[in-house]
């Protein structure tokens, strides 16, 4: 007992020194992302150095010592260049130097041994922590596009893309029944599970991160992170039967995910795009998957051999949506050339062009025998299979006319457009019920106007 | 990190946002984009942009540019909610790396600026009023003397609704110098040097110039020089008593002999000629000598080549029949002296049979209306528009619909291959419109000084243009001439280069071009009449020569700046020195180079791809063009090796009949050949050291005629014989 004061004190102070270890993956690997992997990452990698992995950041590049040698700062090429004076040598190499606070914490780490317990071969993205996204604001001040939109399961809610959260409005009336938060900035996709109690999120920050949350329809609790990559995703499908769910990002890569339990794994991942993803659509037997991609393309996937089946070149724009014929033998696109295409997967030739919109289409949303589809030319369509032609218009829209969300128990239609408004229709006489902001506590009397 | 909204924001934000909004995307928005350099052409101004952002090349596009940015890709650029998160300030702020680099500073105007306009939504209304001036304080040209060496330009804009606001901060400035001064983002003009800049500066679509003239005495600098000999003597003096140039002494006799013949017919004075006027004793013998080479007719062929180089004259271009058609029309133009003006309109508004009517190949070179008139334009109004095709001009006020608009005036002029020969058909038809690219629109005639053009009706276009172009007050007709064969004489033009006018290249000396173009157009549009008025001169008699106080001027003629030897001048002195002229196919043994109508007469030539690659290697241009950039000037080691032991070179000098084997076997004395080698080649006398070190390597030589090559090949690499000087 004699000791326990000065070894208290000791534990005290040991604690005030030797603060927690620096983590690679939440304190250092979001600096290399953001400041250091254009210029050396995959894309691009300047003297021969890459830091879009673990693996990768700690070896060598076209010098003499690799980036990161434990409890070795003169053989950690990394700290040499962000401490040197010499102009030519000095990293970053454009902008703003980084702060003494984050190249202390390389020095740390490197004193502390450069150690990395996770996956030494997953990108930064994947291993950052995922974020806590910040509260969103009480009152939008000013109109956001929304480009995602969900009827729940019983017709009773419509799930909105909002700013960092999933807004929840009755459809009847307009009213804000809730707000799901710790969402992505911006949401490009909502999906709810076939059995209504998981909802998938597509969303991120340009420019910054992107992902796949999974969260409890019910109770809006975060249940899993997927698909992280550096900038957004755009689209997230479950299966028909509910146990996959596969995800389309700016990276150019489609991931299918299995459920096992309450988590989600990684199933399969489809790198053949050459630009953006901006939408998946599974086949009615689960067993195929289709994507429309910015690089003019839509593809066709076989999950059980993970291959590529087919891919269909013709469009003229980005590739926006996609969806099987219900025959399982065909496929629709549309795309930013106006036209909704008939492809055949057999030979991968173009059927015909079955429609053209006024401007650019948006995602197929497919119901039975019916394609819903928005376009720029601010009306939301319904293209009947059975006839083989557009049958249905719903109009009124002031602009671009983005998402389109189908309740075929009581027999609506939704649609989001890039002001920020909702609007309901009846389907399928196309009589407009109702329409609103979708952006809480926004005026559009005292906020900017376009 | 918690984003807290108080209420007094919102309600604060709210008094703010009562309709109009605050910061303007046509007015400011835009030309930020343009000042920072986000569009300019090697960033997102290209025409696919980069990274797949888009803008128009310097805001010429208003409305795409705000598509673009507000809503292209889902809006996915900008962010009301949180504007500092937007894509387009995380990039130039380099919170995101950014290719482009650091473009905006977060506590600059800049920033600040693009920050509320995304907070309030983007708007960009409809109406927004046009610029319509931009005013630069101080406006006139100003003459800074050292050491007060800075100036603060500001500017300011006035808009069609009648409202006008400082827009200093949002301009762009340029220099046209950076070695005589620079200018910074906020206007403030540093001078580096003496000299002449004129500083750009460009908000939206307005440009203006300010010239600014920087003078600073050297240490020791006294004023000296002769008297004035012409009005040219006085305008330059005054110019370069300004800078504190000296000019640098008057010529010799000899030197002037060799270059008055260079620049008037393109040939070396043989040795007798030397002799002759080296030994004369006539007071005005150098007068005489200049107006007996303008009545010479290797003066006409001379300067037919020359016009030859500018109307793209070669047998690919105007065919097998017009080559020598053509060639002896422009021959006759100069040997009768044909006025400018008559000469310009002959072959702007030529019509009929290319071979019947020789000067119709100027329109036959022309592919269509565009390149009609951009060669048009480059070689009568001395500019180069050629940028304003696709967007407005970035160094002038040309804009597209101008460029289209000029182009109207060659829009009806239809060309048909006749067959033989490539003869071909030039007329006039009635209709034909020229359209706007993008907007599809006709564009009616247009001219640069008065606008819009009211066309009477049925009468020729071209005609009309010609008209317009060679009236009396036409700003730009007579400069153009008056520089180029200033140019042509000098070896740097007033306006340099010389087919380059631009209010953001000034002449180097504006009252010397004004004055000359003056008498230029009183003469009635003589030419040789201004050659004389320029080579009687003293400031083209001056020492090739710089003294300590003028050695950095390259452009206000205090020394003669040399040259080398055109191609084909150098060819046709290597063969007067060694007595062996190359040979041409397609023409009479005895044309010289400098004469020939085109380069490619013959139409298989590889055979004769040695001597054909020494004029190419020299920089004799193709003729594709009618830009003065085609000769290209620049040294190389091709011909370092030409000179070296080429095979052109090489023949000349070992040939058993050469001018000096011949004198030997004929008896003549080596002093005596020694003589004629330097009279031929360097246009006088040797010294004595010369003589010395020439006749004692002779002697010893067993093998004279060898070691007269020797001898022949060290004087003609010699830069005095290399160079007009």
């Amino acid at each position: 007992m004699k000791l326990f004061p000065p070894f208290f004190t000791a534990c005290l102070l040991g604690h005030l020194v030797h603060a927690d270890p620096v983590s690679f993956s939440k304190d250092l690997a979001p600096i290399l992302l953001t400041k250091c992997q254009s210029c050396h990452g995959p894309k691009k990698a300047k003297g021969k150095y890459r830091v879009d992995t673990y693996a990768r950041a700690v070896s060598k590049g076209a010098g003499d010592h690799p980036g990161f040698t434990p409890r070795n700062l003169d053989e950690s090429e990394v700290y040499y260049r962000l401490t040197t004076d010499d102009k030519d040598e000095r990293m970053p190499s454009e902008g703003d130097p980084l702060t003494g606070e984050q190249i202390a914490l390389f020095k740390r780490w490197i004193q502390e041994g450069s150690k990395f317990d996770g996956e030494k071969d997953a990108s930064l993205a994947s291993i950052i922590p995922p974020p806590v996204h910040p509260k969103s604001p009480e009152r939008y001040p000013s109109r956001i596009p929304i480009q995602a939109l969900a009827y729940g399961a019983d017709g009773a809610e419509l799930f909105v893309g909002g700013y960092h959260e999933i807004t929840v409005w009755n459809p009847k009336d307009g009213e804000l029944l809730r707000r799901i938060g710790n969402v992505g900035q911006r949401v490009y996709a909502i999906d709810l599970s076939p059995d209504g109690r998981l909802m998938a999120v597509a969303c991120g920050a340009p420019g910054l991160y992107g992902e796949v949350r999974v969260m409890d329809t019910a109770n809006g609790k975060l249940l899993d992170v997927l698909a992280r990559t550096p900038d957004v995703a755009l689209d997230a499908r479950f299966s028909p039967d509910g146990a996959k769910l596969a995800t389309a990002s700016t990276d150019g890569r489609i991931r299918v995910f299995e459920k096992h339990e309450q988590a989600w794994e990684i199933f399969r991942k489809f790198a053949n795009h050459s630009d953006w993803v901006n939408a998946v659509a599974w086949s009615s037997d689960g067993k195929r998957l289709a994507s429309a991609s910015r690089d003019k393309t839509a593809k066709v996937f076989d999950l059980e051999s993970g291959k590529r089946i087919v891919t269909f070149s013709g469009h003229s724009g980005s590739v926006n949506g996609v969806a099987f014929h219900p025959d399982g033998k065909q496929v629709y696109s549309t795309s930013e050339d106006k036209l909704l295409a008939l492809w055949k997967i057999e030979d991968g030739k173009k059927i015909r062009d079955v429609y053209r919109f006024g401007a650019g289409a948006h995602k197929i949303l497919s119901h039975g025998e019916s394609l819903f589809i928005s376009s720029n030319d601010k009306i939301a369509y319904e293209y009947s299979l059975k006839e083989g032609r557009q049958q249905h218009q719903f109009t009124g829209h002031e602009d671009w006319t983005l998402s389109i969300a189908f309740d075929s128990l009581n027999k609506r239609v939704a649609s989001s457009g890039f002001n920020g408004r909702i609007h309901i229709w009846n389907h399928p006489d196309a009589k407009a019920i109702h329409s609103f902001f979708a952006l809480p506590g926004f005026s559009s009397v005292d906020s900017a106007n376009n | 990190m918690k984003i807290i909204y108080p209420v007094l924001y919102l309600f604060v934000f709210s008094l703010i946002c009562d309709g109009k909004p605050s910061v303007s995307f046509n007015h400011e928005v835009l030309p930020i984009l343009s000042k920072q350099g986000c569009s300019q052409g090697s960033c997102h101004g290209s025409p696919h942009g980069k990274g797949h952002f888009r803008l128009s090349l310097r805001a010429f596009d208003p409305s795409l540019d705000s598509h673009t940015i507000f809503r292209e890709e889902l809006g996915r650029r900008i962010n009301p909610i949180e504007p500092e998160k937007s894509l387009l300030l995380l990039k130039p702020t380099m919170a995101i790396s950014h290719e482009g680099g650091e473009r905006l500073k977060p506590d600059g105007f800049a920033y600040k600026l693009l920050r509320e306009w995304i907070r309030e939504g983007c708007p960009t209304p409809e109406e927004e009023s046009q610029c319509i001036k931009l005013e630069i304080t101080p406006g006139e040209s100003k003459l800074l003397k050292w050491p007060d060496f800075s100036l603060q330009l500001s500017a300011r804009a006035t808009f069609s609704d009648g409202s006008s606001r400082d827009v200093t901060r949002l301009s762009v400035f340029t220099t046209s110098d950076e070695n005589v001064a620079v200018v910074d983002a906020s206007g403030k003009v540093s001078g580096n040097n003496r000299g002449q800049v004129a500083i750009l500066v460009r908000y939206l679509e307005q440009v203006q110039s300010i010239h600014i003239t920087l003078s600073r005495k050297p240490e020791g600098f006294t004023w000296k020089a002769p008297p004035p000999v012409n009005y040219i003597d006085e305008k330059v003096y005054a110019k370069l008593r300004l800078l504190h140039y000296p000019p640098s002494p008057l010529i010799s006799d000899a030197t002037f002999l060799r270059r008055i013949h260079l620049d008037l017919t393109g040939l070396l004075p043989k040795a007798e000629v030397v002799r002759d006027f080296l030994s004369n004793e006539t007071p005005d013998k150098r007068s005489q000598l200049i107006e007996s080479l303008l009545d010479s007719p290797d003066y006409a062929k001379y300067w037919a080549r020359k016009w030859g180089d500018l109307l793209r004259l070669s047998r690919k271009q105007v065919g097998e029949g017009a080559v020598y058609k053509f060639a002896d029309w422009l021959e006759r133009s100069i040997a009768t002296n044909q006025p400018y003006d008559d000469f310009a309109r002959d072959l702007l508004t030529a019509k009929g049979s290319s071979l019947l009517n020789p000067e119709a190949n100027f329109i036959r070179t022309t592919i269509n209306a565009e390149d009609a008139m951009e060669s048009t334009s480059q070689l009568f109004l001395g500019s180069r528009i050629q940028c304003a095709k696709c967007h407005n001009h970035p160094f002038e006020r040309w804009t597209q619909d101008n460029y289209y608009g000029l182009t109207a005036f060659f829009a009806r002029t239809k060309t048909k291959k006749l067959g033989k020969s490539g003869e071909t058909f030039i007329w006039n038809a009635k209709e034909g419109e020229v359209r706007h690219p993008v907007t599809g629109t006709h564009l009616p005639p247009w001219v640069p000084d008065s606008g819009a053009f009211e066309m009477p009706p049925n009468k020729d276009r071209r005609q009309v243009f010609a008209e317009w172009l060679t009236k009396p007050g036409n700003p730009f007709f007579a400069r153009v001439e008056v520089n180029r064969i200033w140019a042509a004489l000098m070896g740097v033009g007033i306006v340099e280069p010389f087919d380059d006018f631009r209010d953001t290249n000034p002449p180097s000396n504006e009252p010397l071009l004004e004055a000359l173009s003056r008498d230029f157009v009183k003469s009635g549009f003589d030419r040789r009449h201004l050659i004389r008025i320029i080579v009687n001169s003293n400031v083209y008699q001056t020492s090739g020569e710089s003294n300590e106080f003028n050695r950095d001027d390259t452009r206000f003629f205090s020394f003669r700046q040399p040259r080398r030897l055109e191609a084909e001048q150098l060819v046709d002195a290597l063969g007067q020195v060694t007595g062996k002229p190359m040979k041409f196919h397609g023409v009479p043994v005895s044309v010289k180079a400098v004469h020939l109508p085109a380069p490619d007469l013959l139409k298989r030539n590889r055979s004769m791809i040695g001597d054909v690659e020494f004029l190419k290697v020299f920089g004799q241009p193709e003729r594709q063009t009618v830009c003065s950039c085609e000769r290209a000037g620049d040294a190389g080691l091709g011909q370092a090796l030409q000179l070296f032991n080429g095979k052109l070179f090489h023949g000349m000098l070992t040939a058993g009949d050469s001018l000096f084997r011949k004198s030997l076997s004929a008896g003549k004395t080596l002093p005596d050949i020694v003589e004629n080698l330097h009279l031929s080649a360097l246009s006088r006398f040797p010294n004595e050291k010369e003589q010395a070190i020439a006749l004692t390597y002779l002697e010893k030589a067993t093998d004279k005629g060898k070691a007269l090559e020797d001898l022949c090949w060290a004087i003609l690499n010699r830069n005095e014989f290399l160079f007009n000087h």
